[in-house]
């Protein structure tokens, strides 16, 4: 054929990969490496030292098992929440939305345009104990006189679901939009009722979009802090809150490294197990 | 044996059952309608109060309508810096990381070479690491090579690149899987050199992949707090700015900046939508 | 150093600088009052000054306390030349602390002149063991003489060779007056279940236990293990009895007046700037802490240029100003009269201008509490950290 990349085909590949890999080498990979080195460490600030000390992986267990057991827990939640609330509208919008599909989706993504922080903050405003949504719920006796929504597990479960909604929502529309309608005929045709076109083709055919959409709101939810911090108590303080607290105010970093470690050995165990479930070549693509 | 109607006799529909086939109809469409508000609930909530003008300190209930907050946007001491910072900030980062990964993209998709699975699994892995994680280990990383690196902008740059680079090799690999390689060869049949070809055939086409990449790391990069937070040392970026303020009280001014950055992008958006329906519209007319 | 002279020194730059004051406009022409002879080092054109948000005077809150004159650093500029760059990034003793932490290790200066570090936290005696803070050039502060007594000699700085003063504020309890009556003991606030829920207190050791070390006859000023313990378990109980909503920093303040929080342990200084009618405040019945932010020059300051603006801010007229600006309590002696001569009556808020009895009742916390890192665990654990 002659063309420029197969004449050099050796060396290509490798050079258009340098930059980039050796970007994510120095500031991901080494990183990792120094943080796993920092986790073995020992002592007070700032001066620590390199003991191998492995207690501070079993001292994070027997400390912060609650917060890690309490992370994922609402990490999962979420996701599920995030899964329940978004395929029907993304159904709605790759099937029935027609000339309004377009302006739909932004109303998915448009939320990510506002800062992380000023949009969790507005939930402080629209949840507050006097405010009108509480008020509503009290008339109805959902809420008992003395109830609230923040400050509690329920609002920070809600939080991240809120944040993390467009993750989950436009992997799944990616997938229902690239899925030919014509099998939803062909299933009709046959007898299909309605139900079962859904389950027995819309649903598979959409699992690589959900397979997606659930790891990428999992993941970054199980880290997650913030939520916490802003919309809860004690109660509700996740790993991630630890880690904060281990790096900004007691400055034990090396019991924080290995509590980082930790987050992302347990995130990788249920990748794992997720990805037997459902198949290897899904994940990486 | 009656030959005369084929289809069974038609009685009218009793109100339940016409009533329930309507709701069935729409109830998906409501359901939708719902979740949008929803979803954009908060956002005007900012919007609404960046107009608000506080009897105190605190922006949280509504006193009276002002445009003040937007004229005088700049009066809070450390929001200009911030958010121009910011801007810096995701513009370098973004057009660095949009170069880097679409790079390491092409390599992925067009060639076979040692390390292929590797390479996918180096770039999947940061995406799929919690940003405290991310954004505390490049911490150790600076506190230990304080020789090379300081906290600051370079700093914040830097982490910015990282995380944002797996994000846009994952976006144009989709476009470029779908790629038709006989174009390219097309343009070589008809006598185009190598350069020649990426650049009137290649690059066009995958330039839309690009851009929607470059777009999404723009947008990860400004409203970025967890992993800039760590890195930034004194230097401060609007998340971070935030966070700080909101310790003690939200001005408005911080709704303003924040509907500010939402009416911008929602601008960028929909002229990318229309601009697509625009070309769409031509190309279909074309043919 | 010989003592006459500093007095003879004293005494001239006091009249020099009283009669600076006095005339602005010759202020340009004089060239300024002190620095010229300051050891080691020029004093330089601009200082970097680090504080926290609304910690000082500003043409708003001067006004509404009916107070004329330009704001401190604009007057200070004029009378030294020296521009101040003014940040309002440290919001929290320890996020700030962990933000220059990597510079200071290393050597190198955070591009500020002045900072300001809490006393009842680990932070500021980190800096100084740490040997991150630079002395101050005390020949450039003069009125460093009208320290007041009770801040003379701190354990964490006995001689006052590094640190000064900035504000100081009362520990004490807050109610909102449209949900709830006086809370007045940290008992009631931790245990009225009228309250549950809908209390607020503070994520820094040394200023929630030491407001309960303080109810539990405690003494904060010398913490033990037991007293330690004590404090952390009334702590516990409330935080399982749900009757905490949440572990603050600076943020109580709007959850109180909107009516999240029905009561909170508060700083005085930030409900005097609330100005809210409905939120009010007190010390509790078994005393309060009193806590003061320091100034301090970090590695990298210019030690002269600094100096001299400490200098200038003990001024007792210059003081009183500013407290009436800010809403904290001023270490100048001689303050609350500068105040009542600018205005009478702000000068009666004992908010900012604490009477005798009222200073009588605060405590201060011991230091060494906080570089105990069993302490800290205690702390954060139940804290759900």
């Amino acid at each position: 054929m002659g063309t420029f990349f197969h004449r050099h085909r050796g060396a290509t590949p490798y050079l258009l990969l340098a930059p980039g890999v050796l970007w994510l080498a120095i500031f991901f990979l080494i990183p990792l490496g120094f943080l796993g080195y920092q986790s073995l460490q020992s002592g007070f600030f700032p001066n620590f030292e390199f003991t191998w000390q492995f207690s501070n992986f079993s001292d994070g267990i027997r400390d912060y098992h609650t917060q890690l057991v309490r992370s994922f827990v609402y990490a999962g939640i979420a996701t599920v929440a995030c899964l329940v609330l978004a395929y029907p509208l993304v159904y709605w919008i790759a099937f029935r939305a027609g000339p309004w599909r377009n302006l739909f989706l932004l109303f998915i993504v448009a939320p990510f345009f506002v800062t992380y922080l000023v949009r969790t903050l507005a939930w402080l405003n629209i949840l507050a104990d006097e405010g009108p949504v509480v008020g509503i719920l009290k008339t109805l006796h959902i809420l008992g006189p003395d109830g609230r929504l923040l400050a509690t597990t329920f609002a920070v479960v809600s939080g991240i679901t809120y944040n993390f909604f467009p993750f989950m929502a436009l992997p799944i529309y990616v997938s229902l939009e690239q899925m030919d309608a014509r099998l939803l005929e062909a299933a009709k045709d046959l007898y299909a009722s309605p139900t079962q076109a859904f389950i027995r083709v819309t649903l598979p055919l959409s699992a690589p979009g959900i397979v997606a959409g659930t790891l990428l709101t999992f993941i970054p939810a199980a880290g997650d802090f913030i939520n916490a911090a802003l919309l809860g108590t004690p109660n509700q303080a996740m790993i991630g809150n630890v880690i904060q607290s281990k790096f900004l105010e007691s400055l034990d970093y090396p019991s924080a490294a290995a509590l980082s470690f930790l987050l992302m050995g347990l995130i990788l165990v249920a990748l794992l197990v997720y990805a037997k479930i459902v198949g290897s070549e899904r994940l990486t693509g | 044996m009656t030959t005369l109607a084929a289809s069974p006799p038609r009685r009218r529909r009793s109100v339940a059952a016409r009533t329930w086939a309507f709701v069935k109809r729409h109830a998906l469409t409501v359901y939708a309608v719902l979740v949008v508000g929803y979803l954009m609930l908060p956002i005007a909530v900012v919007i609404l109060f960046s107009f608000n003008h506080p009897t105190g300190r605190f922006n949280y209930l509504w006193n009276e309508f002002t445009f003040e907050n937007w004229l005088h946007w700049n009066d809070v001491l450390g929001i200009q810096d911030a958010i121009i910072t910011s801007l810096e900030v995701g513009l370098l980062a973004t057009l660095v990381a949009t170069a880097l990964g679409t790079l390491m993209a092409m390599a992925i998709v067009r060639h076979r070479f040692v390390g292929r699975g590797a390479t996918n699994l180096l770039v999947f892995l940061p995406m799929s690491t919690p940003e405290i994680v991310l954004g505390a280990s490049l911490l150790t990383l600076f506190l230990n090579t304080t020789a090379i690196f300081q906290l600051g902008f370079i700093t914040i740059f830097i982490a910015h690149v990282m995380f944002i680079v797996s994000f846009v090799v994952v976006t144009v690999k989709a476009r470029l899987i779908g790629f038709d390689r006989h174009l390219e060869e097309a343009a070589m049949d008809l006598g185009a050199n190598e350069a020649t070809t990426f650049r009137k055939v290649t690059l066009p086409l995958i330039a839309p992949a690009m851009v929607a990449a470059a777009l999404l790391g723009f947008a990860l990069s400004i409203d970025d707090f967890v992993i800039t937070y760590f890195n930034a040392g004194g230097t401060q970026t609007f998340p971070i700015f935030v966070w700080g303020i909101a310790r003690v009280a939200v001005p408005p001014q911080v709704n303003v900046i924040a509907s500010a950055i939402f009416i911008v992008a929602i601008a960028i958006a929909l002229t990318n939508v229309f601009w697509e329906y625009r070309s769409a519209k031509r190309t279909r007319g074309a043919t | 150093m010989n003592p006459r002279l500093t007095r003879n020194e004293l005494l001239r730059r006091g009249a020099a600088g009283g009669a600076l004051l006095a005339f602005p406009s010759l202020l340009a022409a004089c060239g300024g009052g002190g620095g010229d002879s300051g050891s080691g080092g020029e004093v330089n054109d601009v200082l970097n000054f680090g504080n926290w948000p609304f910690y000082i005077d500003t043409p708003a809150s001067l006004k509404a306390a009916g107070v004329t004159a330009p704001t401190t650093l604009a007057q200070f500029t004029t009378k030294t030349g020296i521009k101040v760059n003014y940040y309002e990034d440290i919001n929290s003793n320890s996020e700030y602390f962990a933000t220059v932490q990597g510079r200071l290790r290393n050597g190198d200066g955070i591009g500020r002149d002045i900072i300001v570090s809490t006393d009842n936290d680990r932070y500021l005696s980190e800096y100084l063991n740490n040997d991150w803070a630079l002395k101050l050039d005390k020949d450039l502060i003069p009125n460093i003489a009208n320290l007041i007594h009770a801040q003379a000699s701190p354990p964490f700085d006995p001689n006052r060779e590094y640190t000064l003063p900035w504000f100081s504020g009362m520990d004490g309890i807050a109610w909102n007056e449209k949900i709830t009556g006086p809370v007045t003991t940290v008992t009631q606030l931790l245990t009225d279940p009228k309250l549950k829920g809908r209390v607020g207190v503070w994520n820094s050791m040394g200023d929630t236990l030491g407001l309960i070390m303080l109810e539990n006859g405690d003494d904060p000023a010398k913490v033990t293990d037991e007293s330690f313990d004590r404090a952390i378990a009334v702590v516990q109980k409330a935080q399982d009895a749900g009757q905490i909503r949440k572990f603050y920093g600076n943020d109580y303040a709007q959850p109180l007046a909107k009516g999240d929080l029905a009561a909170s342990m508060a700083w005085s200084g930030d409900i005097f700037l609330l100005a809210d009618p409905n939120v009010k405040w007190g010390i509790a019945k078994t005393g309060g802490i009193l806590f003061t932010d320091n100034m301090l020059i970090p590695l990298g300051g210019s030690v002269p240029t600094a100096s001299t603006f400490m200098n200038f801010v003990y001024d007792p007229t210059i003081a009183a100003q500013l407290a009436l600006g800010a809403g904290y309590i001023s270490s100048v002696a001689g303050v609350k009269e500068e105040a009542a001569k600018l205005n009478a009556d702000a000068a009666d808020n004992t908010l900012v201008f604490p009477t005798d009895e009222m200073l009588g009742q605060l405590h201060q916390n011991d230091p060494t509490m906080f570089s105990n890192p069993e302490y800290e665990k205690k702390w954060l654990a139940v804290q759900g950290k």
